[in-house]
C-alpha cells in the first residue's frame, strides 16, 4: 500500500524535475555527514534522511558518513573545509552543535554553513520526583529564588539543551542564572536514577525519554518548554504558567559553504520533497519524532537566533569565555 | 505462573526452524565483524542493523540477538587469541587467555569463554526474569557518592594485575589516569590535555589503547627479541577441550562472576569492565592455583568472561523496567524494539509482555546457538597459530589496525593507536604491567565525575561519602580487600610461627 | 624517547649499577605531572559547588612525582629487572610500516593499499625476505577483505583509487 503511494510519489516527483531542466532530481547523488557516531540521534536522523530521500524518489542514491568527535566540532571542521562549493554534500546537525562549537573553540562555525532547513524537534520537560513537594514550576522558581545552590539540576553534557535549559529558566524566573547547581549526567539513565533516587532536586531531558515515567506516576512533569500545549501531552507549558521559557531541541540539515543559488535550490527542493513524502511521515511517527520543516530563509534566521541565544546563556553560566 | 507462559510462548516462536536460521546467521555476522578489534558488540549491532531490516519483526529480532552475542563473543576470540582485546569488556580475558593460548590450550580457554558465557547468560536470563523488578529499585537509589565507592572497590582490585612491583604497578595504573583525563570535562565542558587537537576532545578510546598496548606493543616487542629465539607457538598442546579438570575449576568462576556482572550491569552506570575486573581479582585471590595467575589459569578466563556476559543481561533491566538504555549495547536493543514500533518502559511488562518475553527468548536462543557455532569452530580458530610467524604478526597488525581504520578513520587517531604500540613495547621491554593502564583509563573518568557529582549536589559536603549507607559499605570493603593481604600475610607468620 | 639508546648502552655493561634508562623514566613521570600542572592551571575556575576540572589533574600529577621519585630510587639500585639486548632493526621496520600506514590513508590512498604496506613491512620485520610474493598476498587479503567488508556488511572503509575500481 505504501509502496505504491510512493511509487505514484515518485513518478510525479520524476516528472516534475524532468521538466525543470538537467538537474534532474533523480540524478541526484548525495552525500550526507552525520557528525556522530552510528546510533546516535545525528546518525539515526542522517540514515531515515537516507531512506526517505531514496524511497520518495528525490534522489537516486545517499551515502551517509559518520565522522565522530566532540558534539560535531570534528565534523563540521572537516564539513566546512572539505566540501567547500560541492552541491552534493550536506550535513545534518542540531542544537547541541552550537553549544559544543562555542565551548570548544572551534575554529569552524555554524555561520558559515548554507542552512537548508530545519527538520524535526523535540520539546523539552522539567520533572521532579513524585514525591518531591515542588508541585508546580512556580513552586520551583520560588525554591531557586530562595536558594539557588541547594536546587540541582540533573540533566545531560554541560553545554548541551538541557543545561542551557536550566539556565534560561533560572534566569526567566529572576534567579541570578550564573550560580546554577547543574549537574551533568553521562546519559538518560543515569541522570533518571539520580532524580528517581531523590538525589537531585529535579532533571530536564527531552519530553520522548521520561514520558514514560511520568505516565507511570513516577515522576511530576512541571512543565513542558513548547509554545502551545501538545496533542495528547496533558503537561502544562511553561508559558501558560507564566514562565516565557520556549526552548526546542531541533535537528536540521545545511550544505557546505561557497554553494551556488541554484545549488541550494536543488538542494532546498530536494529535502522539502524528502519532507513532504510518506516515507519521511512514516519515519516520524516511529520514531516519535516532531515534524518541524522550516526551510529556506526562515531557517536561516532561526538558526542565527539560536546561535546568539545559547552564545549568550553559555556565556552567562560561564562556560564560555566572552 | 504468567511468567514462565510467556517465556515458554517466547521459546515456542524463536524455535521454529527459520528462525533458528536467522539466528545461525545473525551469530556468523555478529562473530565475522565483533572479532575486528575496536568494533564491539554495540557498534556490531550498529553497522549490521540495516541487514536485519529486510526481515519480518520475529526474524528480526532473533537475528538481532544472533548479531549481539556473535558481536560479544568475537572480541573474546582475539583476546584470547591474538592478544588483541575487541573491545574494553574482554581486556581482562586477554590477562590469562591470551597466555593459555601460548601454551597451547588455546582450545580449552576459547570453550570455557563460550560456555561461561551460555551459563552466564541463561541465570542472568532468569534473574532478569524474576529480579528485574526488585533489581531496579536497588539500580535506582545508587547515587553518584556510591558509584564512587564502588570505583574504590574496582581500583583496590586492580593490585592483582601489579605484578611483582608495586612502583611499577602503580607507576602504569597514574599513566592510565592522566590519560583519562585528555579530553573535554564531563561536568564543566572544559577541555583537558586536549592542545587544540579537535579529535582529541573526545578523549582516548579505550579500545585504541587497549589494541595500541597489547597487539602492536606485543608484536613490536616480539620483533625485537626474534634473534634471540624464534618463539616456536604449538596451536595445541594436550587436549583441545576442556578437560575433566579444567570442567572443575571453571564452574565455580562462571557462578561467581555471573554474580559480579548482573547486578552491576543493572545499575545505569555499572558498564561490563568493573564486574571483568572484580571477577578477575576475586578469581586471583581465591584459586588453589595462584602459581599459573599470569601464565594461563583458567579461572582468569570463565570468571570475567561470565561477568561480561552477565552484565549484558544486566543492562535489560534498566531498559525493560524504565525503559532507559543505559549502554550504548541497550541503545541498540532499543533500535531493535522499535522496530517494532513500541518504546520500552515502565509499563511494557504490563503492556506487551509477548514482546518483551520474545526478546529475552531470542537472547536464550542465540546464546545457544552461538554455541553450536563455536564450539566445533574452536579447533579451527586454534590452528591460526599455526600460521607462520612473520605472516601471523602481519595479519595481527592488519586486523588490529583495521578496527581503528573502521571505527574512525582519521590520522589521529590511527597515530594514537601507533604510539601506544610503541608505549607497550617500552612497557613490555622495561617491564612496566600493562593492564593497569587500561583499568586507570577506564575507572579514573568514572571515579572523578561520580565524585564531583556527589560534591556538587551536597554542595562540597565530602561526608555525603560516609552519609549513604551503600557507599559507607562499599567503602568499608574497599578498606577491608585493601588491608586484608597485609593483615592476611601477617597472620600467615604468625601461624607459621606456631606451627 | 631516550630509554632506547640508555637501554643500548646498558645491554653492553649490564653490570653497571646505576640504571640510566630508569633515570628516564623517572624524568619523563616528572615531565608528565609538570605538563599536567601546566594544563590544569590553564583551566578557568567555572564550578560553584564541589570539585573543579582542575582538581584531578593536581591529585593525579603528585602521584607522578611520587612515583618519578620511586622509580628513581629503584633506578639508582639498579634494581630494575634485567633487560636482554633488541634487535632495533625490526622495530623500526614495523613502526615505519605503521606510518606509511597512517600516511596512506591520509592522503586518500585507500585501505588496500594501506594496509598491504603495513602487511608486507611487518613480515619483513620478522624475517620474511620474499618482498614480492609477500606484496601479493598481502593485496589479495586485503582485497578480500575490503570487498566482504565493504560490500558485504557494508561497513565503509576508506577508499583510494584501487577501492573504486572494484
Amino acid at each position: 500500500m505504501i509502496s505504491s503511494h510512493m511509487r505514484l510519489f515518485g513518478a510525479v516527483v520524476a516528472l516534475l524535475l524532468g521538466a525543470s531542466g538537467p538537474a534532474s532530481a533523480q540524478q541526484l547523488e548525495l552525500k550526507l555527514m552525520a557528525p556522530a557516531a552510528p546510533g546516535g540521534g545525528w546518525d539515526q536522523t542522517a540514515r531515515s534522511m537516507q531512506q526517505a530521500l531514496v524511497a520518495a524518489g528525490v534522489a537516486r542514491s545517499v551515502q551517509v558518513t559518520n565522522v565522530p568527535g566532540a558534539g560535531g566540532s570534528v565534523g563540521i571542521a572537516q564539513f566546512v573545509n572539505g566540501a567547500k562549493g560541492d552541491g552534493s554534500q550536506m550535513m545534518v546537525n542540531g542544537f547541541v552543535m552550537v553549544g559544543a562549537l562555542a565551548m570548544n573553540k572551534s575554529p569552524v562555525t555554524l555561520d558559515q554553513v548554507t542552512p537548508i532547513a530545519r527538520l524535526t524537534e523535540e520539546t523539552q520537560v522539567i520533572v521532579v520526583p513524585a514525591s518531591s513537594p515542588i508541585k508546580t514550576a512556580q513552586d520551583l522558581a520560588t525554591a531557586l529564588k530562595a536558594d539557588i545552590a541547594k536546587v540541582t539540576f540533573a540533566g545531560g553534557s554541560a553545554g548541551g539543551v538541557d543545561h542551557v535549559m536550566a539556565a534560561l529558566f533560572a534566569g526567566t524566573v529572576g534567579a541570578d542564572a550564573k550560580r546554577i547547581n547543574y549537574i551533568p549526567f553521562s546519559g538518560g539513565g543515569e541522570s533518571l536514577a539520580a532524580i528517581l533516587g531523590g538525589k537531585v532536586t529535579a532533571g530536564i531531558s527531552g519530553l520522548s525519554e521520561y514520558e514514560g515515567q511520568i505516565k507511570a506516576g513516577k515522576l511530576r512533569a512541571l512543565g513542558v518548554t513548547s509554545a502551545q500545549r501538545l496533542p495528547g501531552v496533558d503537561i502544562p507549558t511553561f508559558k501558560e504558567q507564566g514562565i516565557e521559557l520556549v526552548l526546542a531541541n531541533w535537528r536540521s540539515v545545511v550544505a557546505p559553504p561557497g554553494i551556488t543559488p541554484e545549488q541550494r535550490k536543488v538542494l532546498s527542493d530536494a529535502v522539502e520533497m524528502m519532507v513532504k513524502s510518506d516515507a519521511w511521515k512514516d519515519i516520524l511517527k516511529q520514531k516519535g519524532w516532531d515534524d518541524a520543516y522550516l526551510g529556506g530563509d526562515a531557517f536561516a534566521d532561526f538558526l542565527k537566533k539560536e546561535i546568539t541565544r545559547v552564545t549568550e546563556v553559555l556565556k552567562s553560566v560561564g562556560l564560555v569565555k566572552s | 505462573m504468567d511468567t514462565f507462559d510467556a517465556l515458554a510462548h517466547g521459546m515456542a516462536v524463536a524455535m521454529q526452524p527459520m528462525n533458528l536460521l536467522y539466528a545461525l546467521i545473525g551469530v556468523f555476522l555478529g562473530t565475522a565483524v565483533g572479532v575486528l578489534p575496536g568494533i564491539g558488540p554495540a557498534l556490531t549491532v550498529a553497522l549490521l542493523l540495516p541487514v536485519t531490516y529486510k526481515l519480518d519483526p520475529g526474524g528480526s529480532l532473533i537475528m538481532f540477538a544472533g548479531i549481539y552475542y556473535g558481536g560479544m563473543y568475537g572480541g573474546s576470540t582475539t583476546a584470547i587469541l591474538i592478544n588483541t582485546p575487541g573491545e574494553s569488556a574482554s581486556m581482562a580475558t586477554a590477562l590469562e587467555g591470551n597466555k593459555m593460548a601460548k601454551a597451547g590450550r588455546g582450545g580449552p580457554a576459547l570453550a570455557t569463554s563460550a560456555i561461561g558465557s551460555f551459563v552466564a547468560g541463561t541465570i542472568a536470563t532468569i534473574g532478569l526474569a524474576f529480579l528485574a523488578p526488585w533489581l531496579v529499585d536497588f539500580a535506582v537509589r545508587f547515587g553518584p557518592e556510591d558509584y564512587f565507592a564502588l570505583m574504590c572497590v574496582a581500583f583496590v582490585t586492580v593490585s592483582a594485575t601489579f605484578g611483582d612491583s608495586p612502583v611499577r604497578g602503580l607507576t602504569s595504573l597514574f599513566i592510565g589516569l592522566t590519560l583519562g583525563l585528555v579530553g573535554i570535562d564531563k561536568l564543566t565542558g572544559q577541555a583537558r590535555l586536549a592542545f587544540g587537537i579537535p579529535e582529541l576532545l573526545d578523549g582516548v578510546e579505550v579500545t585504541t589503547l587497549a589494541v595500541g598496548l597489547f597487539a602492536v606493543g606485543e608484536a613490536l616487542y616480539v620483533a625485537s627479541r626474534r634473534h634471540h629465539a624464534e618463539e616456536k607457538l604449538e596451536p595445541v598442546r594436550g587436549s583441545l577441550w576442556m578437560t575433566r579438570e579444567d570442567w572443575r575449576r571453571s564452574w565455580k568462576p562462571w557462578l561467581r562472576g555471573t554474580l559480579f556482572g548482573f547486578p552491576i550491569g543493572a545499575l545505569p552506570a555499572g558498564g561490563a569492565e568493573i564486574p571483568t575486573f572484580l571477577s578477575y581479582s576475586t578469581e586471583r585471590r581465591l584459586t588453589k592455583h595462584p602459581e599459573e595467575f599470569g601464565k594461563g589459569a583458567i579461572e582468569g578466563v570463565a570468571g570475567p568472561e561470565a561477568a561480561n556476559n552477565a552484565s549484558a543481561a544486566g543492562t535489560l533491566v534498566p531498559l525493560l523496567t524504565l525503559g532507559l538504555p543505559t549502554s550504548a549495547t541497550a541503545a541498540m536493543m532499543l533500535a531493535g524494539f522499535q522496530q517494532y514500533g513500541l518504546n520500552p518502559g515502565p509499563l511494557l511488562f504490563a503492556e506487551r509482555p509477548d514482546l518483551v518475553w520474545g526478546l529475552i527468548a531470542s537472547l536464550f536462543i542465540a546464546n545457544g546457538m552461538l554455541l553450536v557455532l563455536n564450539l566445533p569452530l574452536v579447533g579451527l580458530w586454534v590452528r591460526l597459530l599455526a600460521i607462520p610467524q612473520a605472516w601471523l604478526y602481519a595479519g595481527i597488525l592488519v586486523f588490529a589496525t583495521m578496527g581503528t581504520i573502521a571505527a574512525k578513520p582519521s590520522v589521529v587517531e590511527l597515530s594514537m593507536l601507533a604510539a601506544f604500540g610503541v608505549m607497550g613495547f617500552l612497557m613490555r621491554r622495561f617491564d612496566f604491567p600493562i593492564a593497569p593502564v587500561v583499568i586507570g583509563l577506564i575507572l579514573g573518568p568514572i571515579a572523578e565525575s561520580q565524585l564531583r557529582r556527589a560534591l556538587a549536589i551536597s554542595l562540597g559536603d565530602p561526608m555525603v561519602l560516609l552519609q549513604s549507607p551503600m557507599s559507607a559499605t562499599l567503602l568499608g570493603v574497599a578498606l577491608i580487600a585493601l588491608l586484608a593481604p597485609f593483615v592476611l600475610r601477617g597472620l600467615g607468620r604468625f601461624k607459621a610461627n606456631e606451627d | 624517547m631516550t630509554p632506547d639508546t640508555a637501554s643500548d648502552n646498558l645491554a653492553r655493561t649490564p653490570a653497571r649499577r646505576v640504571d640510566r634508562a630508569g633515570i628516564a623514566i623517572a624524568a619523563a613521570l616528572a615531565v608528565l605531572a609538570a605538563v599536567l600542572v601546566w594544563d590544569a592551571s590553564k583551566l578557568p575556575a567555572t564550578t560553584m559547588y564541589g570539585m573543579g576540572p582542575e582538581a584531578m589533574p593536581i591529585v593525579i600529577a603528585v602521584g607522578l612525582v611520587v612515583l618519578a621519585v620511586g622509580n628513581l630510587i629503584d633506578a639508582l639500585r639498579g634494581k630494575l629487572p634485567p633487560r636482554e639486548s633488541m634487535d632495533p632493526k625490526p622495530v623500526w621496520l614495523i613502526i615505519g610500516g605503521l606510518a606509511l600506514l597512517i600516511a596512506i590513508i591520509g592522503l586518500g590512498g585507500g585501505f588496500i593499499l594501506a594496509t598491504s604496506a603495513l602487511f608486507v613491512t611487518t613480515s619483513a620485520a620478522f624475517g620474511r625476505r620474499a618482498v614480492l610474493a609477500d606484496t601479493a598476498i598481502a593485496l589479495v587479503i586485503s582485497t578480500l577483505i575490503y570487498l566482504a567488508f565493504d560490500k558485504l556488511l557494508t561497513l565503509s572503509l576508506p577508499t583510494g583509487p584501487l577501492e573504486r575500481l572494484l
